[in-house]
């Protein structure tokens, strides 16, 4: 058995991950492609499937009812990739994004967010590289699903007492949640060899976590911002988006 | 005289405008759309790359069928010669036939470089309170333990990854957005999902447009000389785009019927014939790869 | 002259909203260039797309070569007039200059053969046939125009509309929009433009109407608008300037009155 003590180079090397977890970097959430074996690719995508069947009859009613809604369904898409593109403003000069599906969640309802959450992250896998094909349904049940329907269910459930803490407590447990949900995907996927799942799980939990919490908290804040915003300055076109009944249905 | 002067002048409108007149210049300006609040680099033009690739002309569905094959096998597989194979065969068709710069696609190969860096190396180590492992450091009170199985298994993980996105990047650095798209249609994919995919796609460029002048108005302004003005003046310049653009959507739609749209964007689709070098490369490239795992 | 479109009694309403149309009578005659003006919110861009046919009013009649356009008639004005929007990024949708192009066409349910052939003559008559494959979001403004354009050429619609072409254009890419306008004009086209640019109007057009408050307030000759100060107050317009040069030219003696008058600088020279 060898035994090496610390050295400079291994310091180095430590000092150089820990930059890195601690600049959070845009799609850090999105599992990149490979990632996954392949029976997990479509597994996860099987899994989707019922939730897009919803999300596909809900936006279908909605255009189904006024055809000239597409424009405004597609205009929420692009928004919410827009979102996760932005570079937000940061103390340290790093480069981080909102993931956007909060707001969503909020705005259109959480059916409508899965079918534009999976076109969302087809685009960031095609323009910006973050995600891929294989990973396209694990992605989606964790940033299109999971997380916009924790954000929604926490927004309806505080909406009544406090509005802003509601929102802003939607988005950021909508973002942990992801940030379990794609930690989790990650750990079954590639268990510990001592420990198993459970380990390993443990272990990118807290790798991600100081990148995605402070994130959260961020995402929490600002969502909260355009929120109001929204709710001030375009409080008719909110309701034409079915925002008054709390999303699309 | 006069007319003359007047002539001249005219001269020196048009003179003045044609030094503006090729759109390159601009098409340079504006491809950085993306890297203008990207800080990831040339990544970020993937959409600039993929109109100018030497190999667009290559059939979409081909190409896109190519793609997943090739990842299939690539994930599937799991073997590390294939997974360099694959890097290697991916990175001669994006740079050699494709024109990509080799900068350029390294860059856009090191887009996902923490998460590779921070996943991967969740796989290779673990902690312990005891150095029980291969190979042991020490720190503090812990100990981060590994062994050479698992170091291996790291750098397998780590070409496949690899493997895996320059096959992804290969065909989005060669295939605009929409002829993807296209490539879905074919595929049956809901046509509504086909229809918000293609808006959506012209919406993202309207919005970042407007994006980058409120920006610019907003730092004029000094917008952004703090930390918490910078979270008020983004919140804001996000609202605001989206409502601006709201807002219109009645317009986009007059326009749409105004040229007789009833429910489905039909677009004049090029014929792009798959050419015999390009499946035979496709047949080869499978073989080869089945060859090598097969052998190893 | 033959009546392309007749407008009867037109009266529109948004809900709540201004822009509204209110008892339009009008006839537009195959070939004519007409110029429509009036201040913003006038009811300019609510007429122009009533006689496209993207808005359908339930109150006044219009006809199209004496048929009567009924809501299953639509289409039949959305094929013959085609509307160039002043903001190109409102209307163009395609993700190449060429499918923008074929969009059209496209929907007129055209053989391919066709499409291809018109978008590639529109390309040309726009001089734009090099940016055939690239995408709009990497085009200049002026460029966007020119596509713009081209969008309604490919579909040879018999009446173009112009909503403010040239805002926003610099001077180069105005001179092009002009010469495309005259171009068009010699082919037969029936043009009707909106715009703030008075100079442009009384040098182009060969009849102007005013629009006030959903309302015509005036119809004539550039002219006979331009001479009439009650309307020019009404609607808040100002002269070209061209105008009021030989106005004073003709005050302070250094020309005769005379039946001509001058719509360019040149011709304005050839009286001097």
């Amino acid at each position: 058995m060898k035994y090496l003590k610390y050295n400079k180079k291994l310091i180095a090397f430590m000092a150089f991950v820990v930059t890195m977890a601690i600049t959070p970097v845009a799609g850090a959430m999105h599992i990149m492609e490979g990632y996954l074996p392949l029976s997990h690719s479509v597994a996860w995508f099987v899994v989707c499937i019922p939730f897009l069947v919803m999300g596909y009859r809900s936006i279908k009613g909605k255009v189904d009812e006024n055809r000239r809604n597409i424009s405004m369904i597609a205009i929420a898409g692009a928004f919410v990739f827009v979102l996760s593109s932005l570079k937000i403003p940061s103390v340290t000069g790093s480069c981080s994004h909102m993931t956007g599906t909060g707001l969503g969640a909020i705005l259109f309802g959480p059916a409508a967010m899965s079918i534009l959450g999976i076109i969302v992250l087809i685009f960031q896998a095609i323009l910006l590289a973050h995600g891929g094909l294989t990973t396209l349904g694990a992605n989606t049940f964790s940033m299109g699903i999971a997380g916009p329907f924790v954000a929604y269910a926490v927004y309806k459930a505080l909406s009544k007492s406090n509005k802003k803490v509601a929102v802003f407590l939607a988005a950021f447990i909508g973002d942990l949640f992801t940030y379990i949900v794609t930690s989790l995907q990650l750990a079954i996927a590639h268990p510990a060899s001592s420990g198993g799942f459970a380990t390993s799980a443990v272990k990118f939990l807290g790798i991600f976590a100081p990148t995605q919490v402070p994130l959260a908290i961020i995402e929490g804040i600002l969502t909260v911002l355009i929120f109001v915003a929204l709710e001030t300055y375009a409080e008719a076109e909110m309701k034409s988006l079915g925002f008054a009944s709390g999303g699309m249905k | 005289m006069k007319n003359n002067k007047i002539d001249r002048h005219k001269d020196d409108i048009n003179k003045e405008a044609c030094v503006h007149e090729p759109a390159q210049h601009r098409a340079e300006h504006s491809h950085r759309l993306f890297t203008h609040h990207h800080s990831h680099g040339e990544g970020s033009s993937i959409d600039y790359q993929a109109y100018h690739s030497k190999i667009r002309g290559w059939n979409p569905t081909f190409k896109f069928l190519f793609t997943c094959i090739a990842l299939i096998l690539c994930i599937g597989l799991d073997n590390p010669y294939v997974s360099v194979t694959t890097i290697v065969a991916m990175g001669f068709v994006s740079i050699v036939l494709g024109g990509v710069s080799f900068h350029d696609y390294l860059s856009t190969m090191m887009l996902p470089i923490t998460f590779i860096l921070l996943g991967t190396l969740m796989i290779g180590i673990d902690f312990s309170l005891t150095p029980k492992g291969e190979y042991n450091f020490h720190f503090g009170f812990f100990y981060i333990i590994t062994s050479k199985s698992r170091l291996l298994h790291m750098g397998a993980i780590i070409l496949k990854v690899f493997g895996a996105i320059s096959t992804m990047i290969t065909l989005t650095l060669s295939t605009p957005a929409t002829e993807i798209v296209g490539v879905l249609r074919k595929l049956k994919v809901p046509k509504l999902i086909i229809e918000l995919m293609n808006m959506i796609y012209r919406y993202i460029f309207v919005m970042m447009d407007t994006y980058r002048q409120m920006k610019e108005s907003a730092e004029s302004r000094l917008g952004f000389v703090d930390y918490k003005t910078s979270l008020h003046t983004f919140a804001g310049i996000a609202s605001n785009i989206f409502v601006v653009t709201l807002k219109r959507s009645g317009d986009y739609y007059n326009a749409l019927e105004s040229r007789c749209y009833e429910g489905e964007l039909l677009f004049l689709e090029e014929e792009k014939p798959i050419k015999a070098v390009q499946a035979g490369f496709a047949v080869l490239y499978v073989v080869v790869v089945l060859a090598l795992w097969w052998a190893t | 002259m033959e009546t392309i479109i007749k407008i009867k009694n037109l009266t529109y309403d948004y809900n709540q909203r201004k822009h509204a149309l209110r008892g339009i009578n009008l006839n537009i005659y195959k070939g004519q260039k007409l110029a429509v003006i009036g201040s913003n919110g006038a009811g300019k861009s609510t007429f122009f797309l009533n006689i496209n046919g993207v808005l359908k009013s339930d109150c006044g009649e219009i006809y199209y070569r004496d048929e009567l356009i009924t809501r299953r008639k639509l289409n039949q004005l959305r094929k013959n007039v085609g509307i160039v929007f002043q903001d190109a990024d409102q209307q163009i949708i395609a993700s190449t200059v060429m499918q923008e192009v074929s969009f059209g066409p496209m929907n007129l349910k055209l053989p391919r053969e066709e499409v291809i052939q018109r978008v590639e003559q529109a390309l040309a008559y726009m001089n734009i046939s090099e940016y055939k494959d690239r995408p709009p979001h990497y085009l200049s403004g002026g460029e966007k125009k020119r596509v713009s354009i081209a969008d309604i050429i490919a579909m040879k619609s018999e009446v173009i509309i112009f909503d403010e072409p040239t805002a926003g254009l610099d001077p180069y890419n105005t001179d092009m929009l002009e010469e495309v306008l005259v171009k068009l004009g010699h082919e037969g086209k029936t043009l009707l433009i909106s715009t703030h640019d008075m100079n442009f109007v009384y040098r182009w057009a060969d009849r102007a109407i005013v629009f006030c408050n959903g309302q015509i307030i005036a119809d004539g000759t550039p002219l006979e608008v331009f001479r009439n100060e009650e309307v020019l107050k009404r609607a808040s317009l100002k002269r070209p300037t061209l105008l009021d040069v030989y106005d004073m030219l003709i005050e302070k003696k250094k020309l005769c009155q005379s039946d001509v008058y001058p719509k360019t600088t040149e011709e304005l020279y050839a009286l001097l």
